[in-house]
């Protein structure tokens, strides 16, 4: 009784404590940079690492050029999405704003976004054409029509612990499993509860582990999706007009993932298990991530490697995404001017090579290819994988929406809330929908 | 004299010729006129404007920025009898009031009660109970998310003392609700608590002394005095808790983005989700307005079943 008021007591005189509990040097959420008359208002959701380094880049492009200033604002991306909308309503968006190249068709639907062919080669302006693999070229167009500028290509990959592996007798730089099967054997050598049993010892204790070897819950749906591709199935039909995660690649795909937690218990269910604090506290062999993790990685008592993602299907796959700019369509004059001198700046091979100091993967190839292996293993690893066998999400008006809906079935499926089978079915049917009202 | 018929009110003399006589009740509902008047113009232009433009959105098939907004009648009413996410996130959304409110009125009329005996310093505990109150939405969940995190939260470790294996707060379908509950809580109960201490200050002091004085002991004092003579309060608690909890939106937001699965998912949840992640503003009109149709017909429904016992 005296432990339980003791712990009571201290649990309450932490509480405002750890409010005040304040990280010292945050990421500005608002960054005034330079002082020049002509002020470039920006919004971008680079609310982790890769925002630091924006913002440098941000603040030499001003010394730079020191007739422009640029209002730099910093919003997790959700926001960001519903703050643009009420901009756009309002008449008063930024005058550049960052975003994934998945939104691209929506707001080039909304008629809102500037037509940007004229700054490629291609349309008379400056930007390499040639210089971008041929799915980023394509993931900043809709319906014929150039919407954006690539600032990166970021994706899926993973992130091993070195020492686990040592520990377990696996060499770090072994050639990646292929099969289902060998990531599972790799996966319960990894997995160790508290007397030392991994999943294949009868007395493994599945409630007492001290380390997992993989973590399911760190972002299911693009997760599901490279899975579901290297099955050979697809999201969507090929003419656009059906959904097709139930198909038996969606149920092999997401069997798969869910049986990690619940048949072969080389991961725990994704709810309440935080991935990247597991990781960071030696109790995650293997975190399914993405580039963005390197700046992070980098800030770890943890000895890491990144790795490629996994590949359970026939064939291999990884989701990746393309940071885009993109400019109001009712900027004009001398703003825009500005604006598309940063783009310039920011397109140029050095600036980009400086932007893979946040994890990402610059959108130029000539960038990739001077990428020192030294400094940026990650970025080389990862962005080599996008171009070999990377995907974008699927392109339309309402990808989000779909995601929206998709996305807590996979969650109750990797929870045991619902099986396999019902998840994908009901997601399908309320994707269908989305997907009917759209056309 | 002068200066009693300058006062105005005083006499006849200060009324100008072309005023009407004007009699004391006429003069009164004036008055209160005008004091209204200011709140009335921001309601009608914040609120009511609002409110109206709301309704008439759940009539139109409404994107923000697309250009058409066909009008689609009762569409959005007739798919949301029909979306099973709308009807799930409304039972939760209804367990989650039920349990915080309820909640919060035990906790707060505790600490109201606690606070108004005759101890030192009793200001100072008034101020530290409420101080969780002063903190945004945004603070008091990731306060608890750290706090509930089933690998490194503190009340995990606490109970690992006693031989309790880590409890998954926010990830167990069964806990997650009682767990955001519990957050909202203590978070919430500040306010009422105060309430409950004007509440209890307003109960003359002679009813527990002829009480006393007839050998009531504190249990019958507080059941057969107190608690009755609260109703009204308590009234005005639960009324205002429910339409408050109602509305909840920041906890599942931040502690668990509706999961796992949708267990979390409120109706202001999916609000959200529909209107400003969708973009589908007129469907997510339609939830709106359904929640409070269904908050209004909760709270009469509230207002008659306590309201009969209760004597102003």
């Amino acid at each position: 009784m005296k432990k339980l008021l003791t712990f009571v007591i201290l649990l309450a005189l932490l509480l405002p404590l750890a409010v005040t509990a304040q990280d010292a040097e945050p990421t500005p959420d608002v960054a005034m940079l330079g002082e020049g008359e002509l002020n470039i208002s920006y919004w971008n959701g680079l609310s982790g690492s890769d925002g630091v380094t924006m913002n440098e880049m941000l603040a030499t492009f001003v010394v730079d050029n020191p007739d422009i200033s640029v209002t730099s604002e910093i919003i997790p991306w959700n926001t960001l999405y519903a703050k643009l909308q009420a901009a756009f309503v309002a008449g008063n968006p930024p005058d550049l704003i960052l975003m994934h190249a998945s939104e691209v068709p929506q707001y080039a639907s909304y008629g809102v976004v500037k037509d940007l062919g004229y700054l490629y080669e291609s349309g008379g302006g400056w930007f390499p054409d040639e210089d971008v693999s041929a799915i980023t070229y394509a993931g900043m167009q809709w319906e014929g029509t150039i919407y954006g500028i690539p600032l990166d290509n970021h994706g899926r990959g993973l992130w091993i612990n070195i020492d686990h592996f040592e520990a377990a007798g696996l060499d770090p730089n072994m050639d990646q499993p292929t099969t289902f099967e060998g990531w599972v054997e790799l996966f319960q050598q990894l997995t160790l509860d508290a007397n030392g049993n991994n999943p294949t010892s009868d007395d493994f204790d599945v409630d007492n582990v001290v380390q997992w070897a993989y973590g399911v819950g760190n972002w299911p749906l693009a997760d599901f999706l490279t899975l579901l591709i290297q099955h050979g199935g697809s999201m969507v039909s090929e003419d656009g007009s059906t959904i097709t995660i139930n198909s038996e690649a969606g149920i092999k795909a997401l069997s798969q993932y869910h049986d990690l937690v619940y048949e072969y218990q080389v991961s725990p269910p994704a709810a309440g298990f935080d991935t990247w604090g597991a990781f960071a506290a030696g109790q995650l062999a293997v975190i399914p991530t993405g580039t963005w993790f390197r700046n992070f990685a980098s800030t770890l008592d943890v000895n890491g490697q990144a790795w490629t993602t996994v590949q359970f299907g026939e064939s291999p796959s990884t989701w990746f995404g393309i940071h885009t700019f993109l400019i109001p369509d009712s900027l004009e004059g001398d703003t825009l001017a500005a604006v598309e001198r940063l783009l310039q700046w920011m397109s140029d091979s050095e600036n980009q090579v400086y932007w893979a100091g946040s994890g990402q993967v610059p959108a130029l190839l000539s960038a990739q290819a001077v990428l020192d292996p030294e400094n940026y293993p990650s970025n080389i690893v990862m962005g080599q994988s996008f171009t070999d066998y990377g995907f974008l999400d699927f392109k339309s008006t309402v990808t989000q929406e779909l995601y929206a809906a998709l996305d807590p079935e996979l969650d109750a499926v990797l929870n045991g809330l619902k099986s396999v089978e019902d998840a994908l079915n009901d997601g399908a049917a309320r994707m269908q929908a989305i997907l009917d009202r759209a056309e | 004299m002068t200066g009693a018929s300058a006062r105005p009110g005083a006499g006849p003399d200060w009324r100008p010729a072309w005023l009407p006589e004007i009699n004391l009740k006429r003069r009164e509902e004036i008055a209160a006129w005008l004091f209204l008047t200011p709140f009335l113009i921001f309601f009608a232009v914040f609120i009511g404007r609002a409110m109206f433009a709301a309704v008439q959105m759940s009539f139109y098939d409404w994107h923000a920025l697309r250009p058409s907004r066909p009008f689609v009648s009762f569409e959005n009413y007739e798919e949301l009898l029909r979306d099973d996410v709308f009807w799930f996130a409304l039972k939760n959304t209804i367990v989650f009031t039920a349990m915080t409110v309820a909640g919060t009125t035990v906790v707060a009329l505790a600490a109201a009660l606690a606070v108004t005996q005759p101890v030192r310093q009793a200001n100072f505990f008034r101020v530290l109970l409420y101080m969780p109150s002063l903190f945004s939405v945004g603070a008091v969940g990731l306060i608890w998310v750290w706090l509930l995190n089933s690998q490194f939260g503190v009340i995990n470790y606490g109970l690992s003392f006693f031989g309790i294996r880590p409890v998954n707060w926010l990830g167990d379908p069964a806990l997650v609700l009682p767990a955001l509950s519990l957050t909202t809580i203590w978070w919430a109960f500040g306010f009422p608590m105060l309430i409950f201490i004007a509440g209890l200050q307003g109960i003359p002091e002679h009813l527990y002394e002829a009480a006393r004085i007839d050998g009531a002991n504190g249990r019958q004092l507080f059941f057969n005095i107190t608690l009755p003579l609260l109703r009204p309060t308590i009234l005005f608690v639960t009324v205002t808790g429910v339409i408050g909890h109602f509305q909840v939106y920041g906890q599942p937001f931040i502690m668990t983005n509706g999961g796992p699965g949708r267990s979390s998912y409120t109706v202001i949840f999916y609000f959200y989700h529909t209107a400003w992640a969708s973009f589908r503003m007129g469907y997510g009109a339609a939830v709106a307005v359904a929640l409070a149709v269904i908050m209004a017909v909760v709270t009469v429904v509230q207002f008659l079943v306590i309201s009969r016992r209760v004597e102003y």
